[in-house]
Order: structure tokens, then C-alpha cells, then sequence
């Protein structure tokens, strides 16, 4: 166990750093961060930090075998110029591989807070999606569970149909189909805010505005844990050992409690505890649509809508490790989670 | 079942001798002697695994609907298209047809009839300080009754709170200002509404700030050099205003308050566009810019912004921007004129936020004043403003869009070319406009400036034919002469004013109908979300093929030899499979731009992989089976044993995955759109979408249609996918619901 657990986690270290490096060669190959100003002294500042951080750098004649030069700076006084090249690319990833390990320095940003660290705005950003995804997960995990259960143990009736049928529905609408027709129902055409509370807003619209995120986040993930459960519910309650509990004299809800909800549950926890890695990632369309400044909305900024000249590539690829990173670590806890949840798991055993 | 238990308990009547019979050899009689009996042909007709699953899948009531909605969809996605006359393509602009409501029934109706319900419109009072009688001033800002299908009610409202809200077309109230000693960033803008109340200005007293602001000197006026000024559109530029402060005698005790200027970076601000912001389709509010019109060539118009922001702001019920509009006729003549421009679209506030012509004014304000602060130009501070205690009125009506944007209208200058087109003169017997232009003349005459003088007695227009765009004949009355524009070398400068029907104009014989109304370029929703769900449902099936395509052949080479070649795979995908599609999708799509085949690439390049790990499944449960090692020991190829054997059995699971990827594609083709890196010359449901998102609050019909349209596609796709599932491979049913 310890031995997979493990092997597990390297793995999933190895494949990190595959994708990341993959990541960066192809954003890199995108072309050298450029500055929106025109400003010489701002050009200046600019292209010193990018030679500082090592993406870039500086001589005092033309290299042509290095390409065209991003830009010339003449100091004022002197009759000098400064030429600025782009530094090769394989140079610049060891630089940047080093900055991360040694200083956990992920670059700085050129477009949003130009000259500010990215990781630090990843780090203004990310409360604001945490908030709104851990109260969608703490909502619609209980009420998924709780739908799914009781679909399950009602199974083919009136009840179970109803949840059965609205779950197949909502479960294929897309998600910006369902904040559509919430902004219009509630926002528009109710007393909910349009868009996300600003700062200074009121506790009470501050509250207020946390409903249609939480709502439009929540829909799909209870629908999912409702299908879920009510499957795997199916499943135990047709087995026999259940059979075997009932005849020995357990009651109907005996046998449910001590038996089949605990079976069942064996792949939904590691499921739900993935769930919880997953609020680090912020829902890229909700964040557009509702105003949100959480990461996913850092996302398309960074990416400013395909405008080639406002990218903040070095964000982008925070935003971008952060993504995959949350995603492989959920699948690492949800693998990992099976074995410590069901002793008859046994990870990593040669199957026979 | 029941016939089971007849025959046991047939068997149990028996009598006791009859139930153990001594059965000797002679008892048994062989069937055929002479024939085998495999020769036989079957009795019952012979079925094949397609004709089964069919048979199974005919019995799933609902996967049955959702593949006849699907196929209509399909048909529709197809036939639309080919036969709607209106262009929907991506770059399209039908000017005049912007903003159609839904229609299939006469306006009148009340249902699905082309009119939009306005609520709660607020009217300006206070737009024609001119006008003497009541009367007059309804004219300027009553709605145009031509259109309103519903009766009007009015309703006066007063807002004597003293908060941010202001009514956009409020009369009278106060001015509360808040000073800010600069703006050097927007958190700071947003702090301006908690800054402390300075003074406040009574708005009844026009005159006070009309002499306020007559202190202003215009001669100082200095105008950016001509490089800065590139930066901004044509419509906006800066210039320099040399003061900094305003001196106001409030109440004509001679003690003069200082009041900073409205604010300072100083918008010249084009006449024309100003006027044309307003939209004839919303209704007519007077505004004062209409009364310089006779020279309005010569004017520059400084415009002061001054954005009022306020509380109900967040929800978009309301947003203002008051400006005071000064008219300078060349350099030297003052001409201060208090007017509050208001932007006429006040329902298109709020949602619309993001609408250059709305209300980009807000961020224009903004920008002005950083752009100011770059260069310098910020010569002072800024003031805060907000209006309350207004007084106004609450309209409410039903308006019929297509009347207003179509139907017979005043048009001012109607160009001679357009009149000429018309003419019997030059239209071919094909085709007559059936307009009679009667002979005109330029007279050789010259008038004390040199001009030359239109004979315009000579002008008549008759209208011969129903097609004619002119509603009304033209007299000579009508003609309008441009004063610098006629001569001798240049006949046609003239313009004629009448009332033209608008849809003929464009070229429509009778008056268009849209069963799902028009967008802001004014394209037709049903052909525009046809048109996408056609290119959506493209690029869905050529990338599920494609991937299915690739994930089969991987797959099955990964489940059927097993060992090394599958770890070494799998770890592959592995890999693969860890990269975020959104990641894989954005990387692509800035790599190779926007195009099909960039988003079929992107989609396959991750796509692929569900389908090669439900192959390999199959293949494992497969390739142990008795049958293939039968075959394998018989001398059977690898590929005939995956070909023959193994194949035909994982198919169906395989092609199911592959449908159900179907509704995937399309759900990252309009996520990718949403995040502005969709298609830039194809239409798709995912592009349809996120360009209207920003018109939910005031046209919801351009959303509601292509999000239902969405909708039912994918609970479509994925009931008709379970149903193709549980034909094809029936000890799965049940599972996944």
C-alpha cells in the first residue's frame, strides 16, 4: 500500500512536470512577453526585469544571428543603445525551472499588474473562487447524497422517476445554459444582483450575490452525486448479502444503515474528497458571466479574448499549472482514498 | 409461464403407470434419415445484430423521441440554412433590422407579435427648456404613439432620497459634488461615492450654472497635438482647458464659492455621432443638440462628463451620464448652454455594459481620465456628482419594433441617387420602381455668393408602383438644397425629406417577418442558430469520427497484445489524459488561430483517449474468451482475430462512447467561444451565446432561443446515446441512471 501510495505520487509528480514543461515550450514558443507602453523609460524598466528574471537579454551591438531585437533603448546622455534579444528558449526554461524550485518565483506579470508577481496575483484572486466553490461543494454534496438515497431506496417510483428524469435533464444542460436562464429569472427579473457584489457593497447584496454562482455551480454536482448514489445504491441493494442481512432478521432500516449505505459509499467518498481538491479551480464562464474576479476569470484575462498584444503569458501559466495540478491531485486522492476507505482494496497488487 | 405449470400439473393427473412409462429402444424414431438436419433451413426469420438492436432500441421510448428530436434538428440545421434569404454570416450587418422582436402573429396580439413591453421608461421633462405649452413638451420625449400598440400609462415619480439614484430624465433636483483632489486609479473612482459632501448645486436654477460656467475661458482652449490625438477614435478628442476653477456666485450674496470644473480632461465631442446614438428605435426624447442643427458643421461641442454612479447601478436599473454641453461656434462666440445630454438608450443600460454605444461612457470616462493623467494633462481636480430629489415621469407601453425600425418613417435627406434608382428613368423593364422624377433643372442662375440655385419648382415625384419606398409624394417644398454641396459639376447636391417605408427601402416587397427576431447586427435568430447548431454539429462528428478513428486502432493494440506495448501506452495517455483540455484547447487555438480546423485538432488531440480506454476494456474482456483462443489455435492472424472476432463484439460499447462524445465537443467548442477564443468567420452555437450574453437583460429572446436549442441537443444526444447503449449491449442497461 505504502509502496503504490508512493509510486502513485511520483508519478503524478513526474507527469506535473512533464505537462508544465510541455506548457511552457509551447507558450514560450508564442513569442517574448512585450510591454504595451511606448514609454522609452518604461521599456527600459520593463526589458531589465525581463533580463533579471532571464527571459531576455541585453548587448551593446546587434546580434543578428539571434533575430530580430525586441527593442533598442538609448540612455539618455550617452550614445550608446541598448539592444534587447530574446534569450534562447531551452535557456530560459532551466532559468525559469530554478526560479520555482529555489525561490517558488513563477515570473512576472506584463499585462494585469504589470511588474507585479504572478503567484501573488493568483493569490488576490483565488479566495474570491475558493469561497464560491466550497459552499457549492458543502451544498450540493449533502443534497446530491441525500437525493441519490433516496431515489435509490424508492426505486421505480413515482419518486425515484421524478429525481431519475429531472437529474438526465439537468445533468446534459451546459453549465452557461443554467446561468442564463438564473440571471434571467433571478437577476433580471427578480431582486438578485446582476453581478458580483463589488467591495463596498452591503453585507446583505454581498450575500445576496453568492446565490446564482452557488446555484449554477451546484446543479450540475448534485445531479452528478444523485446519479451517482443512486446507482451504486441500486447496485448494493440488489446484492445478496443484503438478502442475507434481511433473512438473518435485520430490519429494512438496519440493513440499509450498517450495510448498504456503507457499500456503497466506498467509491463515492474518494469521489467527494476529490471534490474538495477541486475548489482550487475556478469555473472559467461563471467567473465571465457573473463579473467574478476569481481565477478562471484571471484565466481569460490573461488570455485577453485571442488579442495576441494583451497576453499575460507568465499568469497564464500559473493559472494554467494550477489547473493541472488540481486536477492530477484529485485523481491521486481519489485512487489513493480507495485503498484507506475499503480494506478489501488492495492497491497495487499484481492482478491475477 | 402459466402454460409451464398447466403442463406440470398435467404431468401430476397423470396416472401412475403413465408418469414412469418403460421406455424400450423401438420407442425412438430418428426424425430425418436421410437428410442432416443442419440442411434445414430455420423456420423463424433470421435476425441480424443491427435488426436486434434496433428491435431493443425501438422499445426505449424515450432514447426514440430524443433521436427523432435529434434528427430534426439535424434536417432543420440543413434545411434552414439553405432556404432563409437573410445573411447571418459572422461579419454580417443588416443595417435597419438590428433589434427585431420575435414575431409570428400581427402586432396587436400580445403574444409572439413583434412588440416589446417597456416598463417603467423614464421620460425626460426637462429635454426642451424651449417649449412653452404642455403640449409642446410631450411632443419631444412622449413615445411615438405611430408605434405604441398598448395604451400609455404615466406615472410621476419623485425621487426625494438622497442617495446615488437618478432618474436619467429627471427635472430640477439637486447636484450633490464630491471632491477628489485626482483620479489615479479606478478603486479610487469607485471610493468617490463615499467622499464627503461638499456642496450642492440647486439643478431648478438653470441660469446660476449657465453664469457659473460663463466664467470659463474659451480662448485658453489648446488642442492636443496631433500624434496624441490618433490614439483616440474620430469622435473623441482631447483638449486642454487652461483653468482649473470655476467661480460660482450660488446665491447673489457676491460671496463666489469655488467649484472645481466638472471634470478635465476636455472631450470634443463630434456632433453627428452624438445625435446618431440615439436611436430612432427608442423612443424619441428631445434633446437640445437638435435646435444649433442649422450649423451644426460649424460647431465643436466640449463635452464635460460627468458619470453619476449610484447604488441601483449594481443591478442595473439605472445609469446617467449628465453632461453639460457647451456649443462654440468657431473659437471666439461663447455659447454656454446647460443641457443634460443624456444617452437616449436608457433600457439599454446595465446589462449592456460592455456595448461600445450604450454606455462605453462610463469606461470612456475613466479612460479619459487616465489617459489625461499619462500625458499630463490633468489640470484638476475631479468632482463627483450625483443628482437627486428629481422629478420626472414613468411611461409605460407596448412598442411595435417593426413599425418603428421598418414601417413608414420621416426620413431627412433622402439622397437624389436613391430617388434616381427608383426613377422609370433608370430602372429596367424588369424591374420598375414605378417612380415618375419629373424633369429638374439647374438654373444657369448664380445666387449673391456665387452658388448656383437649384429651379426647385420644377421637382415633383409621383409614385407610380406599390413597391416604391416613398410613402408620400414628394413636392417641391420637400427639396432640401445643401448649401456648399451644388454646382453645376455636381447635380445631385440636393436632398429631398419624405416619408419613406422603410422595408421597401431595403428591398423587401411586403414587411419582413422574423419567427425569432434579429440581433444587434440585425440577424435573423433562426437562421443564425441553425446556422450554428450546423457548424456546432460538424464539428462534433468530424472530431468524434477522427478520434474515433485513432482511439480504436490505439486501443485495440493496447488491449490485445497486453504486457509492455500496453503499459508503455497507457503511460502515454496518462500523461495525456493529466493536461486539462481547456489548457490543450487554449494552447491550440492561439497556436494555429481560430479556425475548424484548429478546433477539430485541439478536440481530437485529448479526445481520443476515452475511446481507446473503453477499446482496450473490451479488448481484455474479449481476447480471453474460448472462441478466440479456438480460433487462435485453428491459425487465425492477429489481425483476423481482432478484425473478426474481437471487433464485431466490443462495437457497440465502442460506437455509443463515441456518440456521447458527440454532446462533449460541442459543450468545448462553446465554453472555448465564451472564453473569446471561438470562431472568427463560422457561426456556432457556443458563438451565438457568448455574443449576446451581454443583451440578456434587455432582448432575453436573443438568448433564450439558441440556450433552449443547446438544451435540448444535448439531453438529446446523451438519452439517445444510453438508449443506442442498452440496444447494443444489453447487459449494461440500467447502469450510469
Amino acid at each position: 500500500m505504502l509502496k503504490y501510495s508512493i509510486k502513485r505520487i511520483i508519478l503524478a509528480f513526474v507527469t506535473t512536470f512533464i505537462i508544465l514543461t510541455l506548457t511552457f515550450f509551447l507558450i514560450k514558443s508564442l513569442g517574448p512577453a512585450k510591454i504595451a507602453s511606448s514609454k522609452p523609460a518604461e521599456i527600459y524598466s520593463f526589458y531589465e526585469t525581463q533580463v533579471e528574471y532571464g527571459y531576455v537579454v541585453k548587448f551593446e551591438t546587434m546580434h543578428p544571428e539571434l533575430g530580430d531585437f525586441l527593442a533598442k533603448y538609448e540612455p539618455p546622455g550617452t550614445s550608446k543603445a541598448i539592444y534587447y534579444y530574446e534569450r534562447p528558449i531551452v535557456d530560459q526554461y532551466f532559468e525559469w525551472l530554478g526560479n520555482i524550485v529555489t525561490k517558488f518565483d513563477w515570473g512576472r506579470s506584463t499585462h494585469i499588474e504589470p511588474e507585479a508577481s504572478a503567484i501573488r496575483i493568483i493569490a488576490e484572486r483565488l479566495p474570491v473562487s475558493l469561497k464560491i466553490n466550497i459552499i457549492s461543494v458543502v451544498i450540493s454534496v449533502p443534497l446530491g447524497i441525500g437525493l441519490g438515497i433516496l431515489a435509490g431506496l424508492k426505486k421505480n417510483t413515482w419518486v425515484d422517476h421524478t429525481i431519475s428524469t429531472s437529474v438526465m435533464v439537468f445533468i446534459s444542460i451546459p453549465s452557461f445554459v443554467i446561468i442564463i436562464f438564473l440571471l434571467w429569472g433571478l437577476a433580471y427579473n427578480g431582486n438578485l444582483p446582476t453581478k458580483w457584489p463589488t467591495a463596498d457593497k452591503s453585507t446583505g447584496v454581498k450575500a445576496l450575490g453568492y446565490i446564482i454562482p452557488v446555484l449554477s455551480l451546484s446543479f450540475g454536482s448534485i445531479c452528478g452525486y444523485t446519479r451517482f448514489v443512486r446507482a451504486e445504491l441500486c447496485e448494493v441493494m440488489s446484492s445478496e448479502y443484503l438478502l442475507l442481512a434481511r433473512t438473518k432478521g435485520l430490519t429494512k432500516r438496519q440493513a440499509i444503515m450498517r450495510h448498504a449505505l456503507r457499500n456503497a459509499f466506498v467509491p463515492i467518498l474518494p469521489s467527494i474528497l476529490a471534490e474538495f481538491i477541486g475548489v482550487f479551480s475556478g469555473s472559467m464562464i461563471l467567473e465571465k458571466i457573473y463579473n467574478i474576479n476569481g481565477i478562471g476569470d484571471l484565466y481569460i484575462t490573461s488570455l485577453s479574448a485571442g488579442n495576441a498584444a494583451d497576453r499575460d503569458l507568465n499568469v497564464l501559466m500559473v493559472d494554467m499549472a494550477i489547473f493541472t495540478i488540481v486536477g492530477l491531485l484529485a485523481g491521486v486522492i481519489l485512487d489513493l482514498s480507495y485503498g484507506f476507505i475499503d480494506p478489501r482494496i488492495r492497491m497495487g497488487e499484481k492482478n491475477s | 409461464m402459466k402454460k409451464k405449470e398447466d403442463e406440470f400439473e398435467l404431468l401430476n393427473n397423470l396416472p401412475e403407470e403413465a408418469r414412469d412409462p418403460e421406455i424400450s429402444k423401438d420407442d425412438f424414431k430418428l426424425v430425418t434419415k436421410d437428410t442432416t438436419i443442419h440442411e434445414q433451413k430455420f423456420q423463424t426469420k433470421p435476425t441480424t445484430f443491427f435488426k436486434d438492436c434496433l428491435r431493443r432500441f425501438r422499445k426505449n421510448k424515450s432514447s426514440v423521441v430524443a433521436a427523432v428530436i435529434l434528427g430534426l434538428l439535424l434536417l432543420l440545421s440543413i434545411v434552414i440554412p439553405a432556404v432563409s434569404p437573410y445573411d447571418v454570416s459572422a461579419g454580417a450587418a443588416n443595417t435597419g433590422f438590428e433589434y427585431l422582436e420575435p414575431k409570428l402573429f400581427n402586432a396587436g396580439t400580445g403574444f409572439w407579435d413583434g412588440t416589446r413591453k417597456y416598463k417603467d421608461y423614464s421620460v425626460d421633462i426637462s429635454a426642451n427648456p424651449t417649449a412653452k405649452t404642455d403640449e409642446e413638451k410631450q411632443k419631444d420625449w412622449w413615445p411615438n404613439e405611430t408605434f405604441v400598440r398598448s395604451a400609455i400609462s404615466k406615472k410621476e415619480f419623485s425621487d426625494e432620497k438622497y442617495t446615488d439614484y437618478v432618474s436619467d430624465f429627471g427635472k430640477g433636483g439637486f447636484l450633490r459634488h464630491s471632491i477628489l483632489k485626482s483620479i489615479k486609479e479606478e478603486a479610487e473612482y469607485a471610493e468617490l461615492r463615499t467622499q464627503e459632501i461638499t456642496d450642492v448645486l440647486d439643478l431648478s436654477k438653470e441660469t446660476v450654472l449657465i453664469t457659473a460656467f460663463d466664467t470659463y475661458d474659451f480662448d485658453k482652449i489648446e488642442k492636443l497635438p496631433d500624434e496624441k490625438l490618433q490614439k483616440f477614435d474620430s469622435d473623441y478628442e482631447l483638449a486642454k482647458v487652461g483653468l482649473d476653477l470655476v467661480a460660482i456666485d450660488m446665491d447673489g450674496d457676491d460671496e463666489v464659492k469655488t467649484y472645481y470644473p466638472i471634470i478635465e480632461p476636455k472631450v470634443v465631442h463630434n456632433i453627428g455621432s452624438a445625435v446618431s446614438s440615439m436611436s430612432e428605435e427608442t423612443v424619441n426624447v428631445g434633446d437640445a443638440l437638435s435646435e444649433s442643427g442649422e450649423t451644426r458643421t460649424k460647431f465643436e461641442r466640449y463635452y464635460f462628463a460627468v458619470t453619476i454612479k449610484n447604488e441601483r447601478d449594481e443591478q442595473n436599473k439605472s445609469s446617467l451620464i449628465h453632461s453639460w454641453t457647451f456649443d462654440v461656434v468657431g473659437n471666439d462666440a461663447l455659447k454656454a448652454k446647460l443641457c443634460d445630454y443624456v444617452s437616449g438608450d436608457k433600457v439599454n443600460d446595465g446589462a449592456s455594459f460592455t456595448d461600445a454605444t450604450a454606455s462605453g461612457r462610463e469606461t470612456l470616462y475613466l479612460d479619459q481620465a487616465k489617459t489625461a493623467l499619462n500625458y499630463g494633462y490633468l489640470v484638476s481636480s475631479n468632482a463627483a456628482r450625483q443628482l437627486f430629489m428629481s422629478k420626472g415621469y414613468f411611461v409605460s407601453f407596448v412598442y411595435d419594433t417593426y413599425e418603428a425600425k421598418l414601417g413608414t418613417k420621416w426620413k431627412e435627406r433622402i439622397s437624389v441617387s436613391d430617388l434616381d434608382q427608383w426613377s422609370t428613368a433608370k430602372v429596367t423593364d424588369k424591374n420598375p420602381w414605378g417612380v415618375k422624377l419629373m424633369e429638374y433643372n439647374i438654373s444657369t442662375k448664380k445666387n449673391s455668393s456665387g452658388k448656383y440655385v437649384l429651379d426647385t419648382n420644377a421637382f415633383y415625384c409621383h409614385i407610380l408602383d406599390e413597391r416604391c419606398p416613398l410613402a408620400q409624394e414628394l413636392r417641391p417644398e420637400d427639396i432640401y438644397v445643401d448649401p456648399y454641396g451644388i454646382s453645376k459639376s455636381n447635380p445631385l447636391g440636393y436632398e429631398v425629406d419624405g416619408y419613406i417605408t422603410m422595408y421597401k427601402y431595403y428591398g423587401y416587397e411586403e414587411m419582413p417577418k422574423f419567427l425569432l427576431g434579429t440581433d444587434k447586427n440585425g440577424k435573423d435568430m433562426l437562421k443564425y442558430v441553425f446556422d450554428g447548431l450546423r457548424w456546432s454539429l460538424l464539428l462534433g462528428i468530424i472530431s468524434s469520427a477522427i478520434c474515433f478513428i485513432f482511439g480504436l486502432i490505439w486501443g485495440a493494440i493496447c488491449g490485445y497484445f497486453g504486457g509492455n506495448v500496453d503499459l508503455i501506452m497507457e503511460r502515454f495517455t496518462d500523461i495525456l489524459s493529466g493536461i486539462p483540455w481547456i489548457v490543450v484547447m487554449t494552447l491550440v487555438v492561439i497556436h494555429l488561430g481560430s479556425t475548424f480546423f484548429s478546433f477539430a485538432l485541439a478536440l481530437c488531440l485529448t479526445g481520443w483517449i476515452g475511446t481507446a480506454a473503453t477499446t482496450r476494456t473490451q479488448f481484455y474482456r474479449f481476447r480471453g474468451r474460448e472462441y478466440v483462443l479456438a480460433s487462435r489455435t485453428l491459425g487465425a492472424s492477429d489481425a483476423r482475430l481482432i478484425a473478426k472476432h474481437i471487433l464485431p463484439n466490443a462495437m457497440g460499447t465502442i460506437i455509443t462512447s463515441a456518440v456521447l462524445m458527440i454532446p462533449g465537443v460541442i459543450f468545448s467548442e462553446a465554453t472555448i467561444s465564451y472564453l473569446g477564443l471561438g470562431f472568427r468567420n463560422l457561426n456556432s452555437l457556443g458563438i451565438i451565446l457568448s455574443n449576446n450574453q451581454p443583451e440578456l437583460k434587455q432582448y432575453p429572446y436573443l438568448l433564450i432561443f439558441p440556450a433552449v436549442i443547446i438544451a435540448l441537443l444535448m439531453i438529446s444526444f446523451n438519452l439517445f446515446g444510453n438508449g443506442l447503449r442498452d440496444a447494443v449491449n444489453p447487459s449494461l442497461k440500467g447502469e450510469d441512471e
